[in-house]
């Protein structure tokens, strides 16, 4: 008998605990939503071709703005990883493009004190308007590491708004170069759905 | 502080205008107002009396609090806020405020 009302005991606690998780998943409530042509429609707000699911959500909300972006640990050795992001405010605070990306690579993963070097720099389409594309590389030879960097600077209304992407890698390690290319279809895909708060002030 | 130079231009189309108040020196300031291409005045209050005035003084420590003070142009305080300055939280408050007539 005891060992009956054990049972019955430790079946309702399970249920009760099972419940309470369903509770908390259900009222857990993501800020996106999939469109059905494919594209994630971000908050009502932006909307964009998503990476491959092998792709994790980055979210980071910081002084009032949520950034977004993905990330995906790359096969190799540490520090082997690559993520992309959109930034409604990179660093800097110029609203011309040229002045700006000056500005932003003073700050740029400044945390780890690496030496950039700028590859490449180009005007671009983005956003519906003009835009500035710079693929930079940083070393830390104490270290042992390296990125590659990729920044897209647009436009949203008289702000300037970014997109960057960094790929991480031992020193002598390879980059792989397709996961840029999944970066371009996320930014040359990025629409805005509404005008933004500093629009409508 | 890279957020209110941003914001410029909004603040002055609300008749506001921004400084920034620290306890460290006038050269470490300089330094710092280029490092992040600041514009708008940044005040040296080495003796502390304004964090004291404000109320941002923690006891036994060489800096300031963060607190985000607007003062309208009879010199009353509107708002204060602690932490990082929510810059849209202000911009709607220095909106209100210009509209209402009592600019900052």
């Amino acid at each position: 008998m005891k060992k009956k009302w054990f049972m019955v005991i430790w079946v309702v606690w399970v249920l009760a605990w099972l419940s309470g998780c369903a509770t908390v998943e259900t009222s857990k409530k993501v800020p996106y939503k999939l469109s059905p042509q494919g594209t994630v429609i971000w908050q009502d707000e932006f909307e964009f071709m998503p990476p491959p699911p092998d792709w994790k959500l980055l979210i980071v909300e910081e002084e009032g703005d949520i950034n977004f972006g993905f990330t995906r640990a790359d096969p190799g050795q540490f520090p082997s990883t690559t993520s992309f992001a959109y930034d409604e405010e990179p660093f800097g605070s110029s609203t011309k493009l040229e002045e700006r990306e000056r500005e932003f690579f003073k700050r740029f993963l400044f945390n780890a004190i690496l030496q950039f070097q700028v590859l490449e720099k180009r005007k671009t389409q983005v956003l519906g308007g003009e835009g500035l594309e710079v693929v930079a590389e940083g070393k830390d030879l104490v270290k042992g590491e390296k990125v590659r960097a990729k920044v897209v600077f647009g436009k949203r209304g008289e702000r300037i708004v970014g997109f960057y992407i960094t790929q991480w890698r031992p020193i002598n390690g390879t980059y792989e170069l397709s996961a840029f290319e999944i970066f371009d279809k996320f930014v040359h895909s990025f629409k805005f759905l509404k005008k933004s708060f500093y629009e409508t002030l | 502080m890279e957020g209110h130079q941003r914001n410029l231009d909004l603040y002055d189309r609300f008749n506001a205008r921004v400084l920034g108040v620290s306890r460290d020196d006038v050269t470490t300031l300089k330094y710092w107002a280029k490092s992040l291409d600041l514009t708008f005045p940044l005040l040296s209050n080495i003796t502390a009396f304004l964090g004291a005035y404000f109320d941002i003084q923690p006891e036994g420590q060489p800096i300031f609090g963060r607190r985000t003070v607007i003062i309208d142009k009879k010199g009353v305080i509107r708002y204060v806020r602690d932490g990082s300055p929510d810059f849209k939280d202000i911009l709607l408050f220095l909106k209100k405020l210009n509209q209402e007539g009592g600019k900052p």
